[in-house]
């Protein structure tokens, strides 16, 4: 059977990063596309309120429960924490139709806990082979995607909005992914958020070293979700941005 | 008093009473012959999937491995189903109790937390297409998915159990062993647990003498069960031995 393909969706903070895996999670369930798994790695949990999903428990929940437990001197062995871990990480999926979202949580607090967070990186990495596409959306920094959930994806999507300070962000990404090697990718590309024409597009695309997987104009479908805090997953088929993402998603092979 | 091979005795005079005061059980032959593909790496049973689930985190669920020295006192091969079975639950979400019980040799006070913890993780061996297993054994947990796949095509407590029982033959400590699934009401997988509640004190006492360097006995929470079975205490010396050669050498 072939290997998970992972794609993870990274981007500066308001740029519409959340709404571009929301739109492209719905696609993938939408095309029974097989298992389907996204992870909302951002803290804010924005990919599970994006798909309308209010998120029972994170991985964080489960990881503050074992330290709690370990700090009151009821430590359980290593394959017991192991197996106890895998438990409450299945138990934490929320199945939804066509797909299963799982919630990492705020970033670790105080304290180092090196092996619980080792374990917990190397169970999400197991549950996400078993399923055919895995999209990770995640913060700002492509750091914690390596440090909490995985080193190898195999695309690596940034948006940004038309602003330089999203197209700055994106670069750098880009380039702690690659020169610095945070995450293994085998393609990087770079989707241009709220864009007001075409020429600004290509105007854009001018400026970064990055290959522009496509443009997507200002949606007023996508404004009106937003501000009725409507799941994306309803989003109409003619949405201009669902067709941009469909056509991208299309380009990376991920939907027929 | 209780030595290392008695320590589940009682539990395993219990659990046979349970057994027999219940009605509605069936009991197999396990077969060896009845083989069911392999899952494989990507094996996952999602609830688009799913047929039948049984012990999941909202339900009731038990799950225990109590071994004994005397051999004839399990039933070997015996696979025993107290409720529905699998195929004539399509679409359900069961409680679920599952009870090993195996008649082994050659434990002692020395190897008897290593054996256990052996056939404890057994389960996790099973690898069949359209079945899914998760547990926790520190609360004797355990939560398995059946695909609605798998459901028809008559994945049964049959076939499960005599998979199990197979890989506990492989192990040549093992002399004998039976399975008995519980999938009745929620009320006899509480009984049941209650009933393997002193093997699940026990497994943790073993279990916290195992990880812990510490052998303070005054504070510890199960020194009751230590002071019930001789066994306990001489795998607790045995330990702290170990401990301090590993210190002194």
């Amino acid at each position: 059977m072939a290997e998970a393909r992972i794609i993870a969706v990274c981007g500066k903070g308001g740029v519409g990063k959340t709404s571009v895996s929301a739109l492209m999670v719905s696609l993938l369930a939408r095309n029974g596309h097989g298992k389907i798994l996204a992870i909302d790695a951002d803290p804010a949990v924005g990919l599970a309120t994006s798909l309308g999903i209010s998120v029972r428990k994170t991985v964080d929940d489960i990881r503050k429960d074992l330290i709690a437990q370990i700090q009151k001197g009821d430590a359980p062995g290593n394959r017991q924490t192991l197996e106890l871990l895998d438990y409450e990480i299945f138990d934490a999926l929320q199945e939804q139709n066509g797909y299963a979202l799982l919630a990492i949580g705020r970033p670790e607090d105080e304290g180092c806990f090196c092996r619980v967070n080792n374990l917990l990186k190397d169970i999400i990495a197991d549950l996400a082979h078993r399923f055919d596409i895995v999209l990770i959306d995640g913060e700002a920094g492509i750091e914690q995607i390596n440090r909490r959930v995985m080193k190898t994806v195999n695309h690596l999507v940034l948006v940004s909005d038309t602003s330089a300070k999203g197209i700055n962000v994106a670069n750098a990404i880009a380039l702690v992914a690659g020169e610095r090697k945070a995450v293994d990718y085998r393609d990087i590309g770079l989707v241009l958020n709220r864009v007001r024409s075409e020429e600004e597009a290509r105007d854009i695309g001018s400026r970064t070293r990055l290959e522009v997987y496509g443009w997507i104009a200002d949606d007023e479908d996508i404004r009106d979700f937003d501000f009725r805090g409507a799941p994306l997953t309803g989003i109409p088929d003619s949405s201009p941005a669902l067709v941009t993402v469909s056509d991208i998603m299309r380009k990376l092979r991920l939907i027929p | 008093m209780r030595g290392i091979v008695e320590l589940f005795s009682d539990t395993i005079s219990a659990v046979r009473g349970f057994v027999s005061e219940t009605s509605g059980r069936r009991a197999w032959t396990a077969d060896n012959g009845l083989s069911w593909p392999k899952g494989g790496a990507r094996n996952i049973v999602l609830k688009e999937d799913l047929g039948l689930e049984l012990g999941s985190p909202q339900m009731e669920s038990v799950s225990c491995l109590l071994w004994t020295h005397d051999i004839s006192a399990i039933k070997d091969g015996t696979i025993t189903l107290l409720g529905p079975d699998f195929p004539e639950s399509m679409g359900q979400n069961l409680p679920f109790g599952k009870v090993v019980l195996a008649g082994v040799e050659g434990f002692t006070q020395d190897n008897a937390y290593d054996l256990h913890k052996d056939l404890d993780f057994l389960r996790y061996s099973i690898d069949m297409e359209g079945f899914m297993m998760r547990s926790v054994s520190q609360y004797l947990r355990e939560w398995c998915r059946i695909s609605a796949e798998a459901i028809r095509r008559g994945f049964s407590a049959r076939i499960l159990g005599s998979a199990l029982i197979g890989l506990f033959r492989e192990r040549p400590f093992v002399k004998s062993v039976e399975v008995i699934y519980v999938t009745s009401s929620p009320a006899d997988v509480v009984r049941l647990r209650e009933i393997t509640a002193p093997a699940e004190r026990i497994i943790a006492a073993m279990n916290k003498m195992a990880q812990e360097m510490d052998f303070e006995c005054s504070s510890c929470d199960y020194r009751d069960v230590c002071d019930e079975a001789d066994g306990l205490k001489g795998m607790r010396e045995r330990l702290m031995d170990k401990s301090r050669e590993a210190l002194h050498g």
